[in-house]
């Protein structure tokens, strides 16, 4: 046959080239992940947990205040954010079901979920930051907040919508008001769903930087004062990194360990929890 | 009547997913230049039989043929084989419509180009020739650049069998091929395999009685995996042989 | 389907008259539907909300210097008060271009090894894989670039490309100057590394759309495997794959962290890629909070709009495509 030899090699060799980009790509991931592992042990201590920073270029100190910074940040984050998110996805999936404003903000959402986070660390600090004249860890949470709203507002949207309309029906027949069919039969049909839009969100937040450059700003010393600029770990991490002591280098890196496994940890949750409702 | 063996079936049986037997030991002939049609109810193997013939199977893991399929001296389902040769010889209309998205000329010329005829009047030649053959090339001849897409689901149908024709096989497989179709298209595309079996085999699934009744030479009555009864089209629908196929075509059981 | 009607048809009113006794709490259902609505439009309030703040803040700097100027100056000087978005602009979209330059074969290459070559049993676990690499957060790209990567390009990568391509005409441009690894190169690689997992899964969704039917259709001519996928899967999901490369494209452009380790932020013109120089958003990480004078904030404020404006573009173009993409699907 005419040219079989031939399209029998393109497809070999296009056959090839996807495995080797694959390949390629498996590599990148093992070759940071690796990378982070292999520096980042290095620097993990008990003392990184419980000593603050020494002063620049001294040997010794920990992160304690970028531990605990971080931690009350992402608390209050998800605070604001979370609740927000969960009652709006609630709106766009029962209240607003054939309202066409709610596919409008639908849109608006996907928009809010595609702004760069240093975007929306400059809005809090025009909007938080320059009026109160300082920054805060509460404008931190705030950045950090409006990035988790609209994730969750989409996924809770998204798997309440996926609960069906007979289930509520059953529950009105019963005399129930919309509000209790919500909580009580549509929210506990979607939780692991919405769970895991919490849980997604989260992940992406712990790891911003961007937007807290410029709200919470960082903080050499211990503090759990959410009115002051406060520590956190990615901000020290950049700071750190790109600053000239070794001391700094490797704490950046113990630091970056630590986020990742933490975020690592929260993905395969929120995966595990997604295969278990799909029995 | 002069009829030269084209395939034949021998001890054939299917197994998909490993071990789960869906064709078992089937044993028949397929006549040159006839149309022979295989019926039974949903899920008697018929369209696994077909899928047979041009080693579609092949495509999914875990799936294993037994027994022979003889086409021109030489088993077909031997692993030597080479699919692409294989399938330029017995070509495969499908139930559904399915046009590429490309204009009515590149859809015809796909087939042709693949095997490197790049000759602009030879390639317009063949398409001509094959959309005529498929009863379509009045209907088209003004706007084969348009999308194959825009064309009516009869027309569709007509255009992928034109396609089919395009690399000239000696075999054509047809899956249920109007059962997406209104009755109108239905009746076009019967006339045109009737027409096509001067130049092609033809081998038609149907769940349609009355229409393996009208246009096929040979009729195959195939139940649970098992061909019951292969003979001429009129002594299956009048004298069946078998209890089974009597009961099915006077329509006790479908 | 009197199903979906009465779906269709129900108005949020409490079944008052259901259950003779009963007596329904309409005030905290009333409630309850409010709070949930303002959550909502609180999206709509952000959003609005952030391009007036941004412009307002920008005034300052808009009517100093005005659109077209701003945008193609190249100055940047705080003592003078003279700035410009051109430097920053330009490096934001030539890191950019190289990122998808990088990311766009291996994501197409993910997706259709994922979809079409991969055995059934490694396919959930590639396709896991390449999710994680989306679940690191860009300041680990940072660091990574900065300690393992930048090294690695200016030891070994970047005098090689020199040696080799850099003897042809317009490489040779690209190539010159000394490689230090902290470069607008290493910066693009990082980001494209970055972006791969999102226009690899988007491609991926997009390919798994393509009817089996229409598959076994075209085998049945007597294709190979790759003819397949060249001429029909490829064709029929280019719409989604489209979509997801855009997506990835506005990642690229925000994208802050996975860059300003490894750009150095030096406002010049780049005379080559292996030169340093800086995007909008490593020049706002590194000088927001040093900007001691009004004008000088409202410029950086101004690069912010100028971003936002960009994304919100891009986000619309993508939105485009992969409505396309469902038409084509029906």
């Amino acid at each position: 046959m005419k040219g079989l030899g031939y399209r029998k090699f393109k497809n070999h060799f296009f056959a090839s080239l996807c495995t080797v980009m694959t390949l390629c790509g498996l590599f990148l991931l093992a070759f940071i992940l690796i990378d982070i592992i292999i520096h980042g042990i290095k620097g993990v201590n008990i003392e990184l947990f419980l000593k603050d920073p020494a002063p620049p270029g001294v040997e010794g100190g920990g992160l304690r205040n970028a531990f605990i910074g971080h931690l009350l940040i992402t608390i209050f984050a998800v605070l604001l954010g979370v609740p927000a998110g969960i009652l709006g996805g609630t709106y766009l999936a029962e209240y607003g079901r054939n309202n066409p404003i709610a596919k409008f903000i639908g849109v608006f959402a996907d928009i809010m979920v595609s702004v760069p986070a240093i975007v929306i660390g400059t809005f809090v600090y025009a909007i938080v930051v320059k009026p109160f004249g300082h920054f805060s860890g509460f404008a931190g949470s705030l950045a950090l907040a409006i990035i988790m709203f609209p994730i969750v507002l989409r996924t809770t949207e998204n798997m309440l919508s996926l609960i069906p309309w007979s289930l509520r029906e059953a529950a009105f027949a019963l005399g129930a008001p919309y509000y209790k069919v919500i909580l009580q039969v549509v929210y506990r049909g979607a939780r692991a769903g919405i769970l895991t839009g919490v849980l997604l969100s989260l992940a992406r937040v712990i790891g911003e930087a961007a937007p807290l450059l410029f709200t919470s700003f960082n903080n050499n010393f211990f503090s759990t004062d959410m009115k002051k600029p406060i520590a956190s770990l990615t901000v020290t991490i950049f700071q750190y990194a790109t600053g000239p002591y070794d001391i700094w280098h490797n704490q950046a890196w113990a630091a970056a360990f630590a986020i990742t496994i933490t975020i690592l940890i929260i993905t395969l949750t929120a995966r595990y929890i997604i295969k278990g409702t799909h029995k | 009547m002069n009829e030269t063996i084209e395939i034949e079936v021998k001890n054939l049986s299917f197994y998909y997913n490993g071990n789960i037997r869906a064709l078992k030991s089937i044993n028949f002939v397929v006549y040159k230049n006839l149309v022979t049609a295989l019926i039974g109810p949903s899920g008697c193997g018929k369209t696994t039989l077909l899928r047979c013939f041009n080693r579609m199977h092949d495509l999914y893991p875990k799936n294993r043929y037994e027994g022979e399929i003889i086409l021109d001296g030489k088993n077909i389902l031997s692993s030597d084989i080479d699919l692409i040769e294989l399938r330029s010889k017995i070509g495969m209309v499908f139930q559904k419509p399915t046009p590429f998205p490309m204009t009515i000329f590149e859809n015809i010329a796909y087939g042709l180009r693949l095997r490197g005829i790049k000759n602009k009047t030879e390639l317009r030649d063949r398409v001509e020739k094959a959309l005529k053959a498929a009863a379509l090339f009045d209907e088209v001849k003004d706007k084969l650049n348009v999308s194959a897409t825009e064309l009516s689901g009869g027309q569709q149908q007509r255009l992928v069998i034109a396609r089919a024709l395009a690399v000239e096989p000696e075999i054509l497989l047809f899956d249920e091929p109007t059962s997406a179709l209104d009755p109108i298209s239905t009746g076009k595309i019967e006339e045109l395999l009737v027409e096509l079996k001067k130049t092609v085999t033809i081998i038609i699934v149907t769940h349609n009685m009355q229409q393996a009744a009208r246009i096929s030479d040979w009729t195959g009555f195939m139940m649970l995996g098992e061909l019951i009864e292969y003979d001429k089209t009129e002594k299956i629908f009048t004298a069946p042989a078998k209890k089974l196929t009597e009961e099915y075509v006077t329509g006790r059981f479908g | 389907m009197a199903f979906t009607n009465t779906e269709k048809n129900f108005k949020s009113a409490s079944p008052r008259t259901f259950v003779g006794n009963y007596k329904s709490p309409a005030f905290i259902d009333k409630f309850f539907h409010v709070i949930t609505a303002v959550s909502s439009f609180l999206i709509i309030a952000i959003i609005v909300g952030i391009f007036f703040v941004l412009l307002k803040e920008s005034i300052p700097a808009i009517s100093q210097f005005g659109f077209i100027k701003f945008i193609f100056s190249t100055n940047w000087d705080p003592v003078r008060e003279l700035f410009g978005a051109g430097v920053p602009l330009f490096g934001t979209l030539v890191t950019t271009i190289i990122a998808l330059c990088f990311s766009i074969p291996l994501s197409i290459g993910v997706a259709i090894f994922v979809t079409e070559l991969a055995p059934e049993k490694i396919r959930g676990f590639i396709g896991g894989a390449i999710e994680l690499l989306a679940a690191i957060p860009s300041i680990i790209y940072g660091m990574w670039g900065l300690f393992t990567l930048a090294p690695i390009m200016a030891n070994y990568v970047e005098p090689f490309l020199q040696n080799s391509l850099g003897m042809l005409p317009v490489f040779n441009i690209l190539f010159r100057g000394t490689p230090i690894g902290i470069d607008l190169f290493t910066a693009g690689i990082v980001l494209g590394i970055m972006i791969i997992p999102f226009s690899a899964s988007i491609a991926r969704d997009s390919i798994l759309l393509t009817p089996q039917i229409l598959k076994e259709s075209t085998y049945a001519l007597g294709t190979t495997h790759w003819e397949v996928i060249k001429d029909v899967i490829l064709p029929y999901s280019k719409y989604g794959i489209f979509g997801g490369i855009v997506i990835s494209l506005g990642r690229a452009l925000g994208e802050t962290m996975a860059v300003a380790f490894v750009l150095g932020n030096k406002n010049k013109l780049p005379t080559s890629l292996f030169d340093a120089t800086t995007t909008v958003t490593v020049k706002l990480a590194n000088e927001f909070t040093e900007a001691d004078k009004d004008l000088y904030l409202s410029s950086l404020f101004y690069l912010v709009l100028l971003l936002f404006l960009m994304s919100f573009v891009i986000l619309a173009i993508s939105k485009y495509f992969l409505f396309k993409s469902k038409k084509a699907h029906t």
